[in-house]
């Protein structure tokens, strides 16, 4: 059933050539389906209120010719090697390479072009000091080897040693990778979906784009390590874009066939019901009280430290989908911090903590502890608890499910886990029509 | 930093132009690696000060100590730093003394050196007038730096203004300059400053009739650049020396701030004080202080109201919903159907007397309170008004219905009420319908609408910031017994402006580069009569 599966979708990527993998059961939106029964045609899903996408990502109005252009370069390049002269945070002109200069041509202002050669300096900063940082260490390890060699020329005796020879065989990278891989494509059969919208490329800048991919590629990554991973789809993807140039870079066999990942370049009101889909934003009212597997949830994918529009609660309200924010306020405390904002990554760690448990407290403990007001105390109490915990392993005794109950307050015995209070009460209800008869109502023993 | 702030405060000269001198520098934070204040201090007293040369194994000496204790500073960097060090202006000697040991090593001195060397010529120019052959100089370095590449960057063009506006002949090139730097980013305050100072000082005011100081000063105003103190001082001392140009330049200079709603600086105040007492004839100037709601305590006269004429009204209030509610994307603060609602109902219900900000109002006492004291709040706003027979308009958002019945009910029955969606954004809204109702309607608001002035664009942000001065009511506090402390608008203008022929001008205490929308009524102000003006400038300004 697998391989036929997996053969179905390579044909039909052979035969389409483009890149985007589409899933089975959407494929079958247009053709008959041998293996549902009678049922009506499939709905197609379009989206009436699509805008409508930019064919080419279009740079902010390029009309300066090329001797214009060559002019500026120089000038610019003129600027940094005098900034240089003077001691200012811009690196040495040799230090510059072809990218950089085309990057420092986009910038628009003089303030953002310190900024970003300031950032090139401190990059050559730290490889100075890493190379020196090098030298030291090669005539350490010189002198250390050197004495190694003298003390076996001295010693009379046998030397024993395994150098690094092991009797376990080795587990590479590429078969965990297999492994999880294998995973997914279980998931993208019979798991729940979520929706990744990246949508958001010109309301980001270069930078903020860079992070952006990053963030998917760690969404990925985190998606399929873990035990239970959502069927993931990044909708909208402009492959053009600047974003999903650099997610090429971080994740190299993006588009290939056999790469279980769903890019899309539609959008996610074309490809599911929109009764099933809500948008996940940081803007609206409404908190998400449960996890519901049939819902498809959507998460904007974009980093948004220069531009605090609501876009992602702009477009919901649009397409007239359903909203929903994670209840943050409610189970954090939130400290000062850096924010209520949380990364791509930690959302998926959330919803997926989330669907695994439906606790909100576990699920949440994926937002970064500095963000949260009890830090210190927390931390303060985590290390208390560490110490309790090696010494009782030392003893041999099992404590975790103690400690689990400590906010119940009630005297935890080593034996059985407490009992919450109502639960204790159980069976000690006030019934009227057997009270005073005599007979004795066998309560089940419960555990 | 090697920035010139620290630097003058190592000589212990007290700042000559108050704190900021660098538009940038208040940006700037501290940075890693950078030699800090006290070891300038340190590399200051032990080579540099009091010396006006060292010998070259002392500059060698130099040279190495700083090669060895700074990472960064390498064999690029090492002579302008030196040169940033000495930048005093009584330090010219030992900064050309400098270069001369370089030379005899056989290395010239590298473009931001000579830079450098340029601006310490320019602190001594402001010190004591330098000689012919020293402008000689200035001139050799300034051709030898332009003559390698055909634009120079920004900072090299401020360099090099600097020098040349210390040379008698040649000072006419900087606005070349000035066009140099336009290439590669907006030119600095501090660039435009010097370039009108010598302006000033050296041009033909009266003959011409746009002057080459005015047009800069006007393009820098235009840039929200404030002018620096040393350009209105070089304008005053040029007045002092020729003072048959006094009413004619004032009276320029005056509408000049008014125009752009500049203040100027406690120093420059002084000046024209000064002057002042040197004049008395043409010029008549006291300090003084406002009593009363704009009344002046010397002259006793009004302050002119602040009021936009009807056609900039008109233009504010159609252009407002379009910018500010409705931007690129009209989701992000309401939805269409709203928008269209709210106008409906404002135009069944206008004209108001004025309009509420419900939960702004609501607010303004904490945010912690119940929603029975919120609500009570809003009706006793409400109540405020119905006293004087007004018509209110109240907005608010959908979940101020489940407060208080008994207060919402109230407000409902003595002013008309508009609820917007929980997700939209209330406050243009409040702002259209008081544009809509017309230009004497008021609003009650603690806000200060800046980002709404902000998505104006700038032609319409002066006009916003006016009527929004002239309408604004404010909720201070409730006192204990229940009755509301309001704050009225202010009604006169807090700019420089005549009236009946005396000019009143705020000042403020420092001049600060980049300064901030101010809410506030100026302390400090200057009542000015210009003297008898002769019949020719009399008739030119009847022309007008």
């Amino acid at each position: 059933m697998l391989k036929s599966l997996v053969g179905r979708r390579l044909a039909s990527q052979l035969l389409k050539g483009c890149a985007a993998p589409v899933r089975h059961a959407s494929e079958s939106a247009g053709r008959v389906n041998p293996f549902a029964g009678s049922e009506e045609p499939p709905k197609k899903f379009v989206n009436p209120f699509g805008q409508p996408s930019t064919e080419t990502f279009t740079e902010p109005v390029v009309t300066e010719s090329k001797e214009e252009r060559e002019k500026r370069l120089k000038v610019l390049q003129l600027e940094a090697d005098i900034a240089h002269q003077e001691g200012r945070r811009v690196p040495a002109l040799e230090f510059f390479q072809d990218h950089h200069w085309e990057h420092v041509l986009t910038l628009p202002s003089r303030s953002a072009r310190i900024k970003y050669f300031a950032f090139l300096w401190q990059i050559e900063m730290k490889k100075q000091s890493e190379q020196r940082k090098k030298v030291l260490k090669a005539e350490e390890t010189e002198r250390r080897v050197a004495e190694i060699k003298k003390e076996r020329e001295e010693n009379t005796h046998i030397i024993y040693g395994l150098g690094h020879t092991s009797m376990f065989l080795r587990i590479y990278d590429t078969t965990i990778n297999h492994w999880q891989n294998n995973r997914l494509t279980r998931a993208m059969q019979f798991a729940p979906k979520m929706v990744l919208d990246c949508s958001y490329d010109e309301h980001m800048n270069n930078r903020e784009a860079s992070y952006a991919a990053k963030q998917l590629m760690y969404c990925f990554a985190e998606n399929r390590q873990n035990d239970e991973p959502f069927d993931l789809h990044y909708c909208n993807a402009h492959m053009a874009g600047r974003c999903m140039q650099n997610l090429k870079r971080f994740i190299p066999p993006m588009l290939n066939p056999e790469f279980p990942i769903n890019i899309h370049e539609k959008c996610f009101t074309e490809l599911f019901p929109k009764k099933n889909l809500v948008y996940l934003t940081p803007h609206c009212r409404e908190d998400l009280v449960t996890y519901d597997p049939d819902d498809i949830y959507i998460v904007g994918a974009m980093v948004d430290t220069v531009n605090n529009e609501p876009l992602s609660l702009a477009k919901a309200k649009r397409m007239g989908l359903r909203m929903a924010r994670l209840p943050l306020d409610r189970y954090l405390q939130w400290g000062s911090g850096s924010g209520k904002s949380l990364t791509l990554n930690q959302m998926i760690n959330i919803m997926l903590d989330l669907k695994k448990t439906n606790d909100w407290d576990t699920a949440l403990k994926h937002v970064p502890r500095r963000k949260v007001v009890e830090w210190d105390e927390q931390r303060r109490n985590e290390k208390d608890r560490w110490a309790v915990g090696t010494r009782a392993r030392k003893l041999n005794v099992r404590i975790d499910h103690l400690l689990d109950y400590e906010e119940d307050r009630r005297k935890v015995s080593s034996f059985a886990t407490p009992k919450k209070v109502r639960q204790r009460t159980e069976g000690m209800e006030f019934k009227l029509d057997t009270w005073a008869t005599g007979k004795q109502q066998k309560t089940q023993r419960q555990n | 930093m090697y920035s010139l702030r620290l630097l003058r405060k190592l000589r212990g000269v007290p700042p000559t132009n108050g704190l900021r001198e660098l538009a940038s520098q208040h940006k700037r934070r501290p940075q890693l690696g950078a030699l800090s204040s006290d070891r300038l201090e340190e590399l200051r007293t032990s080579f540099v000060s009091g010396r006006h040369e060292l010998s070259a194994s002392d500059w060698q000496e130099v040279r190495q100590s700083l090669l060895k204790s700074y990472k960064h500073i390498s064999e690029h960097n090492v002579d302008a730093v030196i040169l940033g060090v000495c930048s005093g202006p009584g330090q010219l000697s030992l900064a050309k003394n400098y270069v001369e040991f370089l030379r005899s090593r056989g290395s010239e001195p590298n473009a931001a050196s000579l830079g450098r060397l340029l601006r310490i010529y320019n602190a001594a120019y402001h010190e004591r007038l330098l000689s012919d052959e020293e402008q000689v100089e200035v001139w050799k370095i300034c051709e030898s730096l332009h003559k390698d590449h055909e634009t120079l960057d920004a900072t090299s063009c401020e360099n090099i203004i600097h020098g040349l506006v210390t040379t008698k002949d040649h000072w006419r090139r900087a606005p070349a300059l000035l066009e140099m730097m336009k290439v590669t980013s907006s030119p600095s305050i501090a660039a435009y400053s010097a370039i009108s100072e010598k302006a000033f000082t050296e041009e033909a005011l009266d003959k011409q009739e746009d002057p080459l100081s005015w047009r800069l000063l006007e393009e820098m105003a235009l840039e929200r650049k404030p002018p620096k103190c040393e350009v209105y001082l070089a304008l005053i001392n040029r007045l002092a020396k020729e003072p048959a140009l006094v009413s004619a330049q004032l009276d320029r200079l005056l509408n000049f701030l008014e125009r752009h709603e500049i203040l100027v600086s406690r120093r420059v105040a002084e000046r024209l004080l000064e002057l002042a007492q040197q004049l008395p004839k043409s010029l008549h100037v006291s300090d003084t202080l406002l009593i009363a709601p704009g009344k002046c305590q010397s002259c006793q006269q009004h302050f002119q109201p602040v009021a936009i004429s009807d056609e900039q009204f008109r233009m504010l209030s159609e252009s407002f919903l379009e910018r500010v509610l409705i931007r690129s994307d009209v989701f992000q603060r309401s939805t269409p159907k709203e928008v269209a609602s709210f106008k409906k109902f404002v135009d069944r219900t206008a004209p108001y007397d004025c309009v509420i900000d419900g939960l702004n109002v609501a607010y303004s006492t904490g945010t912690k309170k119940s929603p029975k004291q919120l609500a009570k709040l809003v009706a006793t706003v409400v109540s405020h008004f119905r006293e004087q027979n007004k018509r209110v308009l109240v907005l608010g958002r959908e979940h101020m219905r489940n407060w208080c019945k008994q207060s919402m009910h109230y407000v409902q029955s003595n002013a008309s009420l508009f609820l917007t969606n929980n997700l939209s954004h209330d406050d243009p809204f409040l702002l259209y319908a008081t544009l809509k109702s017309g230009s004497d309607t008021d609003f009650f608001s603690r806000d200060l609408m800046r980002s709404h002035a902000f998505h104006l664009g700038p032609e319409m942000k002066p006009i916003f910031r006016q009527w929004q001065q002239q309408h604004q009511f404010s909720l201070v506090t409730q006192t204990k017994t229940g009755k509301l402390i309001v704050k009225e608008p202010i009604r006169h203008r807090l700019v420089a402006h005549k009236v009946t022929g005396t000019w009143h001008v705020p000042y403020c205490e420092v001049y600060t580069p980049h300064p901030s929308d101010s809410f506030e009524v100026p302390p400090n102000w200057l009542c000015l009569k210009l003297g008898e003006q002769t019949p020719q400038e009399k008739s030119k300004e009847e022309a007008h």
